[in-house]
């Protein structure tokens, strides 16, 4: 099940500070819920793994990460991770193109693009579901990321918290049934 | 048809209430989860997350290190019995456990056997499995492509093409169409679509090692046939086999194939010389077992200027999945699709289907239909107000002008079926009577005027049922006759044993009522046996409409056998000539002396307490295997009226009437309730249900959140009733109904929704008709406001 989902917000912090953070997988994968680099392969690229629960579906993601791009000038960065679930449950890629932006205030208006692409049972769930999801972590990332934002540079790396279950699950259905038009 | 017996001995025709309703409405049946057996253990399936993927390997240690793991089998310690495969229904082999790859998603990978249901699912959790995925191939219409993926590597001929078949004279209707004034095309999908019974399969196998003998408590829908093929494929001596097929609460054609669960539950019994039990999850069922249609039809047809059809062409393509376990007999790949001629007279026809390979379940099977008859009767449904539409003639005149005479029966089909009996515009009329149809299209006329949507849909559809004719009707080699033994004890009492078995068809109230029929003894005196293989006569079990055709008609055949000898004991008694009796139901009595008589009590109890007339044997049954000499026709007319909100897309069935004629009727209210849940089942399809698949494999109907279930409240009111054709050549002139309603009504529905958009230019709408199809159109048409 291919989607693409689209996500934007903004942040105090000017653009160089940002793209600092955004530029650094072990610092940005820190920021997703429920993710962690174990490895470093290469200059470009990460292993790593990513749990998602949803409902009765649990689903460990082991895979790589790879920067296909890396734009100082321009402040965009492409990343393309893929990973199968341990116990052989499906599999996830994941298409992502992040792009800053300065704000006229000072601050910087950061941008995702991502094709996510969803085999296996947690695909069964049909699209609703996954978008659902996929708000519910974006919301988390979004927080842990201004929060990273905030720590002095040479603070120690806090690990995002693996994404609580039924939070999770309960958040997502929250959002199914009190979605905007 | 008027009554014979009086509703006391509730023979034919009474509405008698159904005898096993009082056990169910108590929860007291007996489904094969309800078999619990000292010492039981329990089955959990480990499933392919993939469409198609290699498999690398299978870890089983950290599932069999979980206390109370008892064992998990993969693929290849099934390939070291040769059990890794299996042969399917239809000629083809279909993977028990996989071994090499996977080609579907939720196929069988592994097996895991516990001391209880939930250390076993929990222990399947922990099989881990490696794969590598493979291109997937999801569209039938590209299977054939050269750039698509070959997926059975194990089969000799490298192509996904599965088998070609047709039947009609092509030149002709190549010509017909050639010289015809008015032409029509239909391209129509019969999509993907399950049975969804409210149980599950499962099995309890319970080998013995002690006598040796395997008793397999199995949601069968035809015991004895899987006995036998447990027999041929596992090696075990038939006799050593006892397939108990209990109360099977609902069917529909998705219980009649093997699935690896039970070859899994048989293998881990005879490992493991415990019970074992396996019950699938609701999302399994919908996912790994036989599905129904997937069929991708063309139909052309060809007129007239007059309306007068002259040849119909039809081009079909079949997806099969990634085996082909399609559960039909041997000789009919395409099932008995070619009945879609229908109620109308052709001079030609010509048919063809392919059926290919695609990452699937496999399947199909015959959903509450004769095989492939739905799939034919929507199909040529759709086609009659196609052509209704190029010719702008009302699609009831177009039907009445071109139906099968009365007197051309019986009809040969241009696709060689012979139609035993017939007489459609009756039906036809009932219908139009009933719903006041002149009155509706007026109302149309004005709503129109005004901008609403309201739509009529007709269809008059044809039945094949009760297969079959054993010189040309088998499944698996077996031929397809049916029996009935019927024992009458010395009280008058009887049992009547069945190769079929009941999935909820009320057999244990319809063949008493045909022993009442034909012996006099009461309905409710009659207990009615299936399902046991050990205690009942050989049979290929219930579907394709054809207990009623087939065991039915042995049930009258055995019971005549025994009125037979009935007659001979009287005339014992009454000491006079056989041919002095006269035998009403329940007595013979000497002509000219009502007075002197007995009745088939006193008779049954002569039978084993006097001494007989010379040469007799003592006791009293029969058994009877009936071998129709053809298959049977029922038909009907259903009309649907719909209306559609502009606003939202959204259809309401106003009004639903169904004429039924299924010849002569055993029990009116058996039957209407038949009617009733075939009504609402093909008012799912027609609307709510579809199994389907994204672009990588992944199932999209996998549970009852995705593919839905209409309740009370989606169910429009049903208003039905019957004309009686009887078929000349069954025992007692019946025709067998219970799947009319599934085959009449999906074209019906989308007739009416497709008339109540006619005037936008709208041909053809492809089921499901889900609100947001309708409100794409309407947007299109610039009707949304």
């Amino acid at each position: 099940m291919a989607m693409q989902i689209e996500k934007t917000f903004q942040v105090k912090e000017p653009i160089e500070k940002v793209w600092s953070l955004l530029s650094d997988p072990r610092r940005v994968a820190a920021c997703v819920p429920g993710a962690k680099i174990t490895e470093q392969v290469d200059e470009k690229t990460y292993k790593g793994t990513i749990s998602v629960k949803v409902g009765p579906s649990a689903t460990d993601y082991k895979g790589e990460l790879e920067i296909v791009r890396l734009d100082a000038a321009n402040h965009e960065i492409e990343i393309l991770g893929k990973g199968q679930d341990v116990r052989g449950r499906g599999s996830a890629s994941m298409k992502m193109t992040g792009k800053l932006r300065s704000l006229e205030d000072g601050g910087t208006e950061v941008k995702s693009i991502s094709e996510v692409n969803v085999v296996g049972i947690l695909a069964q769930m049909g699209s609703r579901m996954i978008n659902e999801v996929s708000n519910v972590m974006f919301g988390e990332f979004t927080r842990n990321f201004q929060a990273h934002l905030q720590q002095p540079g040479d603070a120690p790396e806090a690990e995002a918290k693996p994404i609580s279950a039924a939070s999770l699950a309960w958040a997502a259905a929250k959002g199914a049934f009190h979605r905007n038009p | 048809m008027a009554c014979r017996t009086s509703p006391e001995v509730g023979g034919m025709g009474h509405p008698i209430k159904r005898k096993e309703d009082l056990r169910f409405i108590q929860g007291k049946g007996n489904y094969v989860d309800d078999v619990h057996l000292p010492d039981m253990v329990y089955g959990s399936m480990v499933r392919s997350p993939y469409a198609h993927a290699r498999l690398k390997s299978v870890h089983t240690e950290k599932a069999m290190q979980l206390p109370g793991v008892l064992a998990v089998i993969t693929g290849e310690d099934l390939a070291k019995s040769n059990l890794a495969w299996m042969p399917t229904l239809f000629h083809d082999k279909q993977m028990v456990l996989a071994t090499g790859k996977v080609l579907f998603q939720s196929q069988e990978v592994a097996f895991v056997v516990a001391e209880d249901q939930y250390t076993a699912a929990d222990a399947a959790e922990l099989v881990e499995v490696e794969y590598e995925e493979l291109p997937v191939l999801v569209d039938p219409h590209k299977a054939l492509d050269p750039a698509s993926p070959i997926l059975r590597e194990d089969r000799e001929e490298k192509s996904n093409h599965i088998f070609h078949w047709e039947v009609g004279d092509k030149p002709a209707t190549d010509k017909a169409f050639n010289d015809a004034v008015v032409r029509v095309k239909v391209d129509a999908v019969f999509q993907r679509c399950h049975p969804a019974p409210l149980e599950t399969c499962g099995c309890v196998a319970d080998f013995n090692a002690a006598t040796g003998r395997l008793t397999l408590y199995l949601t069968s829908q035809a015991p004895h046939a899987h006995r036998t093929l447990f027999s041929l494929v596992g090696g075990i001596p038939e006799n050593n086999i006892r397939v108990i097929s209990p109360d099977i609460g609902g069917g529909f054609g998705n219980k009649v194939p093997i699935y690896p669960g039970y070859v899994c539950a048989v293998a881990a019994s005879l490992t493991l010389h415990r019970p074992v039990k396996w019950i699938e999850t609701r999302s399994e069922n919908l996912q790994s077992t036989g599905f129904a249609r997937d069929y991708h039809m063309t139909a052309e047809l060809a007129a007239g200027r007059d309306g007068k059809f002259q040849a119909l062409r039809v081009e079909t393509l079949a997806d099969h999945g990634a085996f082909n376990a399609a559960a039909q007999p041997s000789k009919f790949p395409a099932g008995l699709f070619s009945i879609c001629t229908g109620a109308y007279d052709f001079s030609t026809a010509f048919c063809e289907v392919d059926g290919v390979y695609t990452n699937k379940a496999p399947g199909g099977i015959a959903y509450r239909c004769s095989f492939r008859v739905t799939e034919a009767a929507y199909l040529i449904e759709r086609a009659v107000d196609v052509m209704a539409q190029e010719l702008k003639v009302d699609p009831v005149e177009l039907r009445r002008k071109n139906f099968i005479p009365p007197q051309k029966f019986p009809y040969k089909s241009p696709l060689g079926w012979t139609y035993d009996s017939g007489n459609y515009d009756p039906a036809m009329k009932l219908a139009l009577d009933m719903i006041g149809y002149d009155e509706l299209r007026r109302e149309q006329q004005e709503k129109r005027k005004k901008g609403e949507l309201m739509g009529i849909g007709i269809s008059s559809f044809v039945e094949v049922v009760g297969a079959g004719p054993a010189h040309t009707f088998d499944i698996a080699g077996i031929k397809m006759f049916d029996s009935s033994e019927i024992r009458v004890h010395p009280t008058g009492k009887a049992i009547c044993r069945m190769g079929t078995k009941s999935q909820g068809q009320g057999h244990e109230t319809t063949y008493a009522q045909i022993v009442a029929e034909e012996l006099g003894i009461p309905a409710s005196d009659v207990t009615v046996e299936e399902g046991d293989t050990d205690t009942a006569p050989y049979g290929l079990g219930t579907y394709a409409s054809r207990s009623t055709p087939v065991s039915g008609a042995a049930t009258a055949m055995a019971a005549r056998k025994i009125r037979e000898k009935a007659k001979k004991i009287a005339a014992h008694l009454l000491e006079c000539s056989e041919d002095d009796l006269d035998w009403e139901p329940g007595k013979f009595s000497v002509k000219g002396a009502p007075g002197k008589a007995k009745t088939i009590q006193e008779i049954a109890f002569a039978a084993y307490t006097t001494v007989m007339p010379a040469g007799m044997e003592g006791g009293l049954e029969a058994v009877d295997y009936y071998d129709p000499p053809n298959l049977t026709f029922p038909f009907g007319t259903y009309i649907c009226v719909v209306d559609i909100d502009k606003g939202t897309g959204e259809i309401k069935v106003r009004r639903f009437v169904a004429v039924d004629d299924c010849g002569n009727i055993i029990n009116p209210m058996i039957v209407d309730g038949q009617i009733h849940g075939g009504l609402t089942e093909g008012f799912a399809i027609a609307f709510m249900q579809e199994i389907g698949y994204d672009e990588n494999g992944n199932v999209q109907g996998g549970t009852f959140m995705d593919y839905l279930l209409p309740t009370a409240v989606e169910t429009p009111h049903w208003e039905t009733d019957k004309t009686c054709t009887p078929s000349p050549h069954h025992p007692f002139g019946a025709k067998g109904v219970g799947e009319s309603p599934n085959v009449g009504s999906p074209a019906a529905f989308v007739n009416a929704v497709v008339d109540a958009l006619s005037h936008l230019g709208v041909k053809h709408i492809d089921m499901p008709i889900a609100p947001w199809k309708v409100w794409n159109i309407l947007n299109e048409k610039g009707m949304v406001h």
